[in-house]
């Protein structure tokens, strides 16, 4: 296979990377052996800190300063990298081999044109004059599909939506005909439609280039989509390289198996049944608006149009007693502006009915409610004071709701709530900057159930962590719903996770419910329109075979 | 930049000086010295200075006297001076002709070192040319202007007679000599700036280069040098414009010690023999016209960064 | 504490600043005893004498000991500059946090004032206030505490506002607390922090206030051993004895060097998350 006249474009052989930090050698990569021939695409899977952007920057050659590569080899189209210098691999980087990078509104210069950020590599690279370099990096725009490449290049990153920005960093990648790109999560920022987009793109420019890539994502099931061949690691180790297909069907390391088995699976559902229809809805949203914006006053005095951004048009919505109701829709559909309402964090109009009060504004939302009716954030870092400890985190639902009287009352009962969320009692006495991001959200959990509330709102807690994480916090989610009979409104952008947990899915666009479906219909023809686009963008992993 | 803000940043301006005008004519009533007396002197008669406080106004009710006072600023007539009976407005305007041009040469060489010295901290990140620059700014900041005006004096003036002590020559006069007195006042209002803005730099600078678009930018195979200067520097040193039109406010502090140290006949000298006299009409309009200078620069360096800097979306 | 401790003297800032303040704080509580000589002491055989055996730092005009004039000095010097800042910060921080909690129009209206009062340098605002008042200490601690106000209270919002939005204020707003709880409980401690890197900063930016303003004979008056003071008076025989100015200078940049750095080092130090 690995023959001098035809090497393979990568090949990484028996390559370890070491971190020296104050705490001693930090081991990023162990042993690793991958190769990528010409027009073929390796996907690499692991979780945060499992050592893939490392080899990504390994490959590229920019490494730290405290980086100590100790055994191995990186090579391209049989060139030894680990010998070359820091001149030399100047005009390897960017033109034999390129990168695109996760985020294009990061990855992109702020005060530098489109148009320049794309000939500089022209220039460079190819010599080419500016002009001739304008010129051609115009074709190359109109290439990645975008509609107006000859304005697109006057403009600013500010000025273009993310799809349009990361087309323009994977035209640059593609610029000077490399023979291998890496691309490190190219989708994860991007909204699930324009994700589909962009991955039918580099789909098809690497099937016309040939060129050999290294596709990084932590999710399983994108990588199905787009490479043949999957290498999964772990810790700094590479735990199984073979193809998609059979890691899927039969995964040969543990690791590998719970990790599939984390992936959300629309097809095995995790939820247990509907509850029984008993007439009466727990809470009822009725034409709930929400308008963000304030008007200046220079600008009333000038005439202006107000700009009123609208963050929630007349939602309506209902949810039974122990139900579970997904809710979905891109960055910016409102899907966190209802959370917000319901809640009493955003003032609204329209009408909120709670167990058959009528709610009109956060003045009407009374200790009662408040206790019943709690919200679990995004960010647990963000959403635990940092100079608290866990005990006084947790103890504040517990005095504010008069749950407890005593501290020896409070302490006990503080214990129990971090078992209940299958943490150590001993993990009152911490603070959060020394928990884990799971065991944070975790917290979290265990202080919006403290009172034992009627409904939670979830709103995209399992995006930040990763997926056996994520698998275990929903776990966690599920067992104390089906313990406590709590409902759930649970929102999302993980149309795969919605599946498998929610009785129910409303789906938002734009501030506008498009729909409410219940989940084992939200496949069908029948759907709206946006609902079947968005279904249809989304990657769902392969089979698992039964048993597995 | 739209219209709307540009027009808010005016109506500030005049904001600004309005607040600025109540608070000085308000501090300034709080004296107990009597105008009548000051300008006629003790030995007046009764009815000589009750004629002279009734053609001043001085009987009036403050407000009164505070919008006669206002409309007079607003025709540019900003009093006459208790202390040489003489209109307040021109001599301070002369004045301050002569501080803008103190202000103006220190804030040109504070940028001409500063910016490098960020840089060079910035990019030796963690090395000895970054310890020697923190080292020195440090020390920069830690020093009151009166101290190194009076090492500066004793050392260049008095020991190494390279330089004149004290004085002021006027530009248009003898520019050689104009320049040659200015050395000194320039260095030492300089010194606080510089180790205040290269600290800045720095600290932006380090910042831009852990950016993503930074790394983005060297993996596309660019050279250092076109990293540095294409990507890095105009990001960073864009905030260093509204950041050092903040510094202006310090640089006037300064420029009031440092004229009275080295004898230079700007605003900052006047205000100092204005407010020993106590010479009220002096120290409204001198206050005043700080304020001015101060809000028209830092109006300035908003709309310099608002036109640069495309990103931001003012309402 | 004890680890806000440890932290701080893990950077070399944050060690550097702690043990100059460390000495500086014995200095001004026993400079009195320490004093080898009189400070008012008067010796006219020895006027203008370089450091030696007997007067350490040498001696000024009237022959009295610099050292002593100098640990003297400490106290009007230093205390004064730290009570300055610190009713300065406590009043410009009820400023910036009643107008961050207010919010929209009232928000905007203060904000604008302090804005607006910023525009006089504080220098030339401590100047007016001195000689309105009369050039006193009592009266130059109250300028300089007026002076920076302003700037404190722009720096308090602005960090109130950013906690403000802060998730852990609306998981406490979502949970229905009451407004005192949430201002005292959830957002203080995260606003105190910022705000006291910022005042150690600004002492140092006070004592050398306070030093130009008795340098322009605006502060502490003579006899005293104030360190500005010290400097102007020595101006006038820097021909025959430079070293009557250069140990004040000395003694007020290390200090306020000293200041700087303890700032820079709690700036890491009380950050919860590194």
């Amino acid at each position: 296979m690995n023959n001098k006249a035809n090497p393979p474009v990568l090949e990484v052989l028996d390559y370890s990377l070491d971190y020296r930090t104050h705490a001693g050698p930090f081991s990023a990569l162990r042993h690793i052996n991958l190769e990528i021939a010409r027009g073929e695409v390796l996907g690499l899977v692991g979780e945060s800190g499992s050592g893939k952007t490392s080899l990504a920057w390994s490959i590229m050659r920019y490494l730290p300063g405290n980086a100590w590569e100790k055994t191995g080899a990186i090579r391209l189209s049989g060139e030894e990298l680990l010998q070359k210098s820091e001149r030399e691999m100047r005009a390897i980087r960017g033109g034999r081999m390129s990168m695109v990078f996760q985020d294009p509104s990061t990855s992109l210069n702020p005060t530098l044109s489109l148009g320049r950020q794309l000939s500089e590599v022209l220039v460079h690279h190819r010599g080419l004059t500016k002009r001739q370099a304008w010129a051609e990096a115009e074709a190359r725009l109109a290439q990645v599909g975008l509609k107006t490449p000859a304005q697109m290049m006057h403009r600013m990153p500010h000025e273009a939506s993310g799809g349009e920005k990361q087309r323009v960093v994977i035209a640059t990648a593609f610029a000077c005909d490399p023979e291998l790109i890496i691309f490190d999560e190219p989708t994860t920022a991007l909204d699930v439609i324009t994700a589909r987009q962009i991955l039918d793109l580099l789909s098809e420019l690497q099937a016309e280039t040939g060129v050999a890539a290294l596709y990084i994502s932590h999710d399983l099931a994108l990588v199905s989509r787009v490479a043949r061949r999957v290498s999964v690691i772990y810790r700094g180790e590479i735990m199984e390289s073979r193809d998609v297909e059979s890691v899927f069907r039969r995964p040969e390391k543990d690791y590998t198996r719970n990790l599939i088995a984390a992936v959300p699976n629309p097809a095995r559902r995790l939820a247990g049944p509907a509850p029984e229809n008993t007439g009466r809805p727990l809470v009822e949203a009725d034409k709930v608006t929400v308008q963000y914006g304030r008007s200046s006053f220079i600008g009333s005095l000038l005439g202006r149009q107000q700009d009123q951004v609208l963050g929630n048009n007349a939602v309506s919505l209902s949810i039974a007693p122990g139900e579970i109701l997904g809710v979905v829709g891109e960055s910016g559909s409102g899907k966190s502006t209802l959370a917000k309402a319901l809640t009493g964090l955003n003032p609204f109009s329209g009408e909120v009915r709670f167990d058959g009060r009528t709610i009109r504004s956060p003045r009407d939302m009374d200790k009662a409610y408040r206790r019943d009716v709690q919200m679990i954030f995004q960010h647990p870092d963000a959403s635990l004071n940092p100079r608290h400890r866990i005990a006084e985190i947790l103890s504040r639902p517990l005095d504010l709701y008069g749950l407890v009287s005593g501290a020896a009352a409070r302490n006990e009962k503080i214990g129990d709530l971090l078992e209940e969320v299958r943490l150590p009692r001993d993990y009152a006495d911490r603070f959060p900057h020394q928990l884990s991001g799971g065991e944070k959200q975790r917290v979290a959990i265990a202080r919006a159930f403290a009172s034992r509330p009627r409904l939670v709102i979830c709103d995209e807690i399992t995006s930040a962590l990763d997926v056996s994480v994520q698998a275990s916090v929903v776990e966690l989610l599920l067992e104390l719903q089906r313990q406590t009979d709590t409902a759930y409104l649970f929102i999302t952008h993980d149309l795969n996770l919605v599946r498998q947990i929610a009785h129910r899915i409303a789906v938002m666009y734009r501030g506008d419910l498009i729909e409410v479906v219940a989940a084992d219909e939200i496949g069908s023809p029948e759907r709206a329109d946006y609902t079947r686009r968005l279904i249809d963008a989304v990657p769902t992993p392969p089979a698992v075979e039964a048993g597995s | 930049m739209s219209l709307s803000y540009f027009l808010k940043r005016i109506a500030l301006i005049f904001y600004t000086l309005l607040v600025v005008s109540v608070l000085v004519f308000a501090l300034t009533q709080v004296l107990p010295s009597d105008a009548a007396v000051m300008m006629l002197g003790q030995n007046a008669t009764d009815e000589a200075l009750a004629a002279l406080r009734v053609r001043m106004g001085l009987n009036d009710p403050i407000w009164m006297q505070y919008l006669h006072w206002l409309g007079g600023v607003l025709q540019g007539d900003f009093g006459t001076s208790l202390r040489t009976g003489q209109p307040v407005g021109p001599a301070l305007f002369d004045a301050l002709g002569r501080s803008l041009l103190l202000a103006f040469l220190s804030i040109s060489f504070m940028l001409m070192l500063a910016i490098p010295l960020g840089v060079i901290a910035a990019v030796r990140r963690g090395k000895v040319a970054d310890m020697v620059v923190s080292f020195i700014s440090y020390v920069g900041v830690s020093l009151p202007e009166f101290v190194t005006a009076t090492v500066a004096i004793l050392v260049f003036a008095d020991w190494l007679d390279l330089l004149p002590p004290t004085g002021y020559v006027p530009l248009l006069e003898n520019p050689g000599s104009s320049l040659l007195h200015l050395v000194l006042p320039v260095f030492v209002i300089s010194i606080i700036l510089i180790a205040h803005v290269s600290r800045m730099v720095r600290s932006e600078l380090v910042d831009v280069l852990h950016t993503d678009y930074i790394r983005a930018a060297r993996l596309k195979g660019l050279p250092w040098r076109t990293v540095l200067v294409g990507h890095a520097l105009r990001n960073a040193l864009l905030p260093a414009i509204t950041i050092v039109a903040l510094d202006v406010g310090y640089l006037l502090g300064g420029v009031i010690v440092v004229e009275e140290i080295f004898a230079i006949p700007g605003i900052g000298r006047s205000l100092i023999v204005a407010i020993q006299a106590r010479d009220l009409p002096s120290i409204q309009a001198g206050v005043l016209i700080m304020a001015a200078t101060y809000s028209v620069v830092n109006f300035a360096a908003d709309m310099l960064y608002a036109v640069l800097d495309k990103r931001i979306q003012y309402d | 504490m004890i680890e806000i401790l440890k932290r701080l003297l893990r950077t070399p800032q944050g060690a550097l600043g702690s043990l100059i303040i460390l000495l500086t704080i014995i200095l001004v509580v026993f400079g009195p005893w320490l004093a080898p000589h009189d400070p008012q002491a008067m010796s006219p055989l020895a006027r203008y004498k370089g450091p030696s055996a007997d007067f350490w730092l040498g001696t000024d005009q009237y022959g009295r000991d610099i050292l002593s004039r100098l640990l003297m000095g400490g106290q009007a010097t230093v205390v004064m500059a730290v009570a300055a800042t610190v009713l300065g910060t406590l009043f410009g921080a009820l400023v910036g946090t009643t107008s961050a909690f207010l919010g929209g129009r009232a928000d905007e209206a203060i904000m604008r004032t302090v804005d607006a009062v910023m525009s006089i340098p504080s220098l030339l605002f401590a100047l007016l206030i001195v000689n309105l008042l009369g050039s006193s200490t009592f009266n130059a601690l109250m300028a300089v505490a007026i002076a920076f106000a302003p700037g404190m209270a722009r720096i308090t919002r602005s960090v109130a506002l950013t906690v403000r939005k802060q998730d852990y204020v609306s998981a406490a707003v979502a949970r229905g607390e009451p407004s005192r709880f949430i201002i005292v409980r959830e957002m203080m401690p995260n606003v105190v922090a910022p705000v006291i890197v910022e005042m150690t900063i600004r002492i140092s930016f006070a004592i050398m206030l306070f030093a130009t303003l008795s340098f322009l004979g605006l502060g502490a008056q003579p006899p005293s051993t104030e360190w500005g003071l010290m400097i102007s008076e020595a101006r006038a025989y820097m021909h025959r004895s430079p070293w009557m100015l250069v140990w004040p200078g000395i003694a007020i940049a290390t200090v306020a060097i000293g200041f700087n750095l303890l700032g820079d080092g709690l700036r890491d130090a009380l950050n919860p998350r590194t």
